[in-house]
């Protein structure tokens, strides 16, 4: 190995090259500057954004959700009956068969799952399509119909009240809570009475117990919450008619197996949150491969632009390669001066990246957008997460690396008879 | 072999092929002795240049034999090569090849610094004795691309001599200097052989270095056409 003097010689005379370049090499730093820093902050807003979702789905959604699978699809009545060579029969416009859509014994299973030590908790659901009146203004909504301690220790129905109290579901008969988008498009408040109605034409008073904001727009602009009693009576149906059950499980992560073994033990769809939300993860992926090309194209460049400096150096400062070569400095001497150029402005590049990375994701994370789209959101959430500045600061060296190395391997490779006879 | 013969060169062949094959260097043997101050000279493109590039282990592409300090050149790998260089030679070119943005001192501290055998600060008692020798030790302080043509050669001199070199090899070494620095210089090479013993090996158009030489090789066509 070299001793410090020799390797503080090198780094001195990799230095004096910077210095001496001093335009160019700060263009460089910018360019590995640039580049860690979109990394950071495409990463942060991106990864941020889907991880703000991925909560929201997961605290909307349930882990499990365990419903009957109604097939529209029959076979056809006359598949059965017996041909005859004379005759032609034709039944058309067949209906789907009034199947139910009730879980049978689905307390009974409630009661199972909730034995289940993997499950954190259990609640059911009957839910029915209605329109709310409020006066002269009707809404279509989507009546869920629910046990409301149950789908708050599901849910947290509680955190997203903006307005009354979740427990008067419980004291009066005839409450419900509306969706934030849902009460601002009637005009209503906590306290008011308005009325819904069922497709079989039943029609209920109720009472605004409290509005809820969710943060998902399709929700807080279409669904309501009610008792399971009322959604029953809407139907006209019994006290145990239910069509679905929820599970909230203590593990997210295994609501895929878990949910399998539910649906062959109970002979009912059992869908887990990925499978749910799987539309939404696809297009996640699509986001991050399109980032992911996108940032490592920008590390391309400016590794191009210390590729293009370094060469630049190397023609410049033949001469000296080919006396540090004539002095007995090896190739690998001559190499290391030119690596060590790279390296500062990789790392300097990369550091400032990082810091300015940081600084964007603060501003950002700062500034109220109030968005409202497919969630809606007031900040933007930056994922802060370490390991992207790791990453980045880790490809940064990694393409300045690669950029220094062939200008260095190019550099220790020189001739010095060459040089000093062309002189 | 007489331990007196510092270089040896046995049968020595250098063919260039590009554009057409052309032999520089043709069969050529010799010795120098140590504390010998010998001059290579001859018409240009005659092969003395290339002569003495082979003899001073920076082209290694020959035929035949170069012995140097009881070293075969041609047994070395690149990195023991350097090595050898950095402990055994010195070099004078033509031009002065001292890194612009360094001091003086900084410059002819460099071999030393490579050969890792002193602390900084000998490095920088020997940089400043050679600096005296040569009469630039005001100098060291000053970046190299300040100082005159005359001064930066001196500089280059004292950076060969750094870590005591057996021989100490010049390509027209006052090549691009007026007349006071050249017999400046000149007085110093003999000033070195005559004080300390120095092998010196020189290419030269001067015909004043001819006259102070010890022995002057005048190469023809690839071949020795004298030896005086």
């Amino acid at each position: 190995m070299s001793s410090p003097l020799r390797s503080n010689a090198l780094v001195k005379i990799a230095w004096v090259h910077l210095v001496s370049k001093k335009r160019q090499t700060i263009v460089a730093i910018l360019g590995v500057m640039f580049g860690v820093t979109v990394f950071i902050f495409q990463a942060g807003l991106l990864t941020g954004l889907q991880n703000y979702f991925i909560e929201k789905t997961v605290n909307t959604t349930a882990h499990i959700h365990i419903y009957n699978e109604l097939r529209a699809e029959r076979p056809h009545v006359l598949d059965n009956v017996r041909a005859y060579d004379s005759t032609w029969k034709v039944v058309r416009n067949q209906k789907p068969r009034d199947e139910e859509r009730r879980l049978r014994n689905g307390y009974q299973i409630l009661r199972a799952l909730e034995q289940d030590p993997r499950v954190e908790g259990v609640a059911p659901y009957l839910g029915l399509q209605g329109i709310v009146r409020f006066g002269t203004a009707q809404q279509a909504a989507t009546l869920a119909g629910v046990d409301i301690l149950r789908e708050d220790q599901l849910f947290r129905v509680r955190e997203n009240l903006i307005d009354g109290d979740m427990l008067r579901m419980q004291t009066i008969p005839n409450g419900i809570i509306l969706g934030s988008g849902l009460a601002e498009k009637l005009g209503v408040q906590v306290d008011d009475n308005l009325a819904i109605i069922s497709s079989k034409g039943v029609v209920l008073d109720m009472k605004i117990v409290a509005i809820s904001k969710t943060g998902i727009t399709a929700q807080d602009n279409t669904r309501a919450y009610i008792t399971i009693r009322n959604a029953q009576r809407l139907l006209q149906q019994s006290g145990a008619y239910i069509t679905d059950i929820n599970v909230r499980l203590r593990d997210v992560n295994a609501a895929q197996t878990i949910a399998a073994e539910y649906q062959s033990r109970y002979q009912y769809r059992a869908e887990d949150w990925v499978a749910a939300n799987a539309n939404i993860f696809g297009v996640f992926r699509i986001q991050n491969i399109t980032i992911t090309f996108v940032i490592i194209s920008i590390l391309v460049v400016s590794g191009f632009g210390i590729f293009n400096i370094l060469m630049t150096i190397i023609y410049e400062k033949m001469p000296d390669i080919a006396i540090l070569k004539a002095m007995g400095y090896r190739n690998r001497d001559i190499s290391t001066i030119f690596v060590i150029e790279s390296l500062v402005i990789g790392v300097t590049g990369g550091l400032l990246g990082l810091l300015l990375g940081f600084i964007a994701s603060v501003i950002m994370s700062s500034i109220p957008l109030n968005i409202q789209g497919f969630v809606s959101v007031q900040f933007l959430t930056i994922n802060f997460n370490p390991v992207f500045y790791l990453v980045a600061f880790g490809f940064a060296l990694l393409s300045t690396a690669i950029a220094g190395y062939f200008p260095a391997r190019k550099a220790s490779r020189f001739d010095p008879v060459e040089i000093i006879r062309s002189r | 072999m007489p331990s007196n013969h510092i270089i040896v060169a046995d049968h020595v062949s250098k063919v260039f092929t590009d554009p057409v094959d052309f032999r520089v260097l043709d069969d050529i043997s010799l010795t120098v002795d140590k504390g010998e101050f010998v001059v290579l000279v001859g018409p240009s493109g005659s092969g003395k240049t290339t002569l003495m590039y082979a003899l001073s282990t920076l082209d290694t592409e020959y035929e035949g034999t170069i012995t140097v300090d009881g070293t075969d050149i041609a047994s070395l790998s690149p990195n023991q090569l350097a090595q050898f260089r950095n402990s055994t030679i010195g070099f004078v070119f033509q031009f002065h090849y001292l890194l612009p943005d360094f001091t003086v001192l900084d410059n002819v501290s460099l071999p030393a610094i490579k050969a890792g055998r002193w602390s900084a600060d000998e490095i920088e008692e020997r940089a400043m004795k050679n600096l005296q020798l040569l009469g630039v030790a005001d100098q060291a302080r000053k970046r190299s691309s300040r100082l005159s043509g005359g001064q930066q050669q001196r500089v280059a001199i004292a950076r060969a001599l750094m870590n005591n070199p057996k021989i100490l090899f010049g390509d027209e070494p006052t090549g691009n200097l007026d007349s006071k620095n050249t017999s400046m210089v000149l007085d110093i090479l003999h000033d070195l052989k005559s004080e300390f013993n120095q092998t010196i090996l020189m290419v030269t158009h001067d015909l004043q270095f001819t006259e102070r030489a010890d022995r002057v090789i005048a190469i023809r066509d690839g071949r020795i056409v004298n030896h005086e």
